[in-house]
């Protein structure tokens, strides 16, 4: 449940972003999550709501792109992506095998609306 | 409508500050583990049965993490360890953040290891880097053997994984093998070693894997 935690810290990196784009209004934020990432989508989802209430990024659209858990087989060659965690390589079960994904916490991209017209002003105010 | 790309890792400030301690900790020449397991598997235990048999060798420092109580730390002390204790009055694990509170409190100079003992939690300790040296997971064979699959972040991000209660086994269904496939499968460069802190089994091959890290780290 360290969810509000997870949830502070990247409001922290989108309010610095935000703050490089001012007058901006933020629409939506993209994270990758990662399947393996400890981090649950429904309590992100949640924090999120809690914490933004009656701020500036109320009511602002996140979108979370769930990643499986993935790797590939040092026998067979093959990468995979588990639909559930097994005890090896699904394509020939051998337990040489590196996980590379699926222990994502990342912010991909935000979508915001320039203020109209006033994105001169708003770099000078920068 | 306007994208920015972020391509950043939430956990980024925290990494930042966990580097910052891993340079005050390094400048310090200690050896640092930072001890991740679910409540009741041995981590307080382990630290006592260490300390009774390294504390005449080494200054050893434990920073403590719980939710609440210095009872940890007042185990530890009276095996002869300095350190602090944390309370995060509710927080289910130390960030880089706590524990760079803290470092002024400690005389790393004098020190040569340094234990991080986590809030009990297999969860949420898994992605906060704190500036260890070493992250290490403890299992137990109280617990299921089935725990590595369940919880792979912490043993996707740890480079140790120690089984502890081993004088346990005669009596219970736990297939150490199983847990220690499981560790490989997720995590091929983690280091296992069995040991029962309670009756001493394998303390001295743990106790000679602290000598060889705290050297190898002295030595650049």
């Amino acid at each position: 449940m360290h969810e509000l935690s997870i949830c502070q810290s990247m409001l922290d990196i989108v309010e610095r972003t935000m703050n490089q784009h001012p007058g901006a209004k933020l629409k939506t934020i993209r994270l990758d999550i990662g399947k393996g990432s400890t981090i649950e989508p429904i309590l992100l989802t949640d924090a999120f709501a809690i914490i933004t209430e009656g701020g500036p990024f109320a009511g602002v659209e996140l979108e979370i792109n769930s990643i499986p858990i993935g790797g590939s087989c040092r026998a067979c060659g093959k990468s995979f992506t588990y639909q559930e965690l097994a005890l090896g390589c699904p394509e020939c079960g051998s337990t040489d095998i590196v996980i590379e994904s699926g222990m994502e916490l990342d912010i991909r991209e935000l979508e915001i609306d320039e203020p109209e017209g006033d994105t001169e002003k708003g770099r000078e105010e920068e | 409508m306007t994208k920015i790309n972020v391509e950043k890792k939430i956990q980024s400030d925290n990494e930042t500050i966990a580097e910052k301690n891993r340079r005050v900790f390094t400048d310090g020449d200690v050896f640092v583990l930072n001890i991740i397991s679910s409540p009741g598997s041995g981590k307080t235990t382990l630290l006592e049965a260490t300390l009774d048999r390294l504390a005449s060798e080494f200054n050893i420092l434990v920073i403590e993490g719980d939710v609440t109580t210095e009872r940890d730390m007042d185990r530890v002390r009276a095996h002869g360890a300095g350190g602090i204790q944390i309370n995060t009055g509710g927080g289910c694990h130390l960030s880089a953040n706590m524990v760079s509170e803290v470092l002024p409190d400690l005389d790393l100079e004098s020190a040569d290891l340094v234990f991080i003992e986590n809030v009990g939690n297999l969860i949420c300790p898994a992605t906060y880097d704190l500036g260890e040296d070493v992250r290490m997971v403890l299992l137990s064979t109280t617990e299921g053997d089935d725990k590595p699959m369940k919880y792979p972040a912490i043993f996707h991000e740890s480079q140790m994984a120690v089984v502890n209660k081993i004088d346990l086994l005669p009596y219970l269904p736990y297939d150490i093998e199983r847990a220690e496939k499981e560790v490989r499968v997720l995590n091929p460069q983690c280091e296992i070693m069995r040991v029962s802190a309670l009756k001493g089994d394998g303390m001295d091959e743990w106790c000679d894997w602290l000598r060889g890290k705290l050297a190898a780290k002295r030595a650049g």
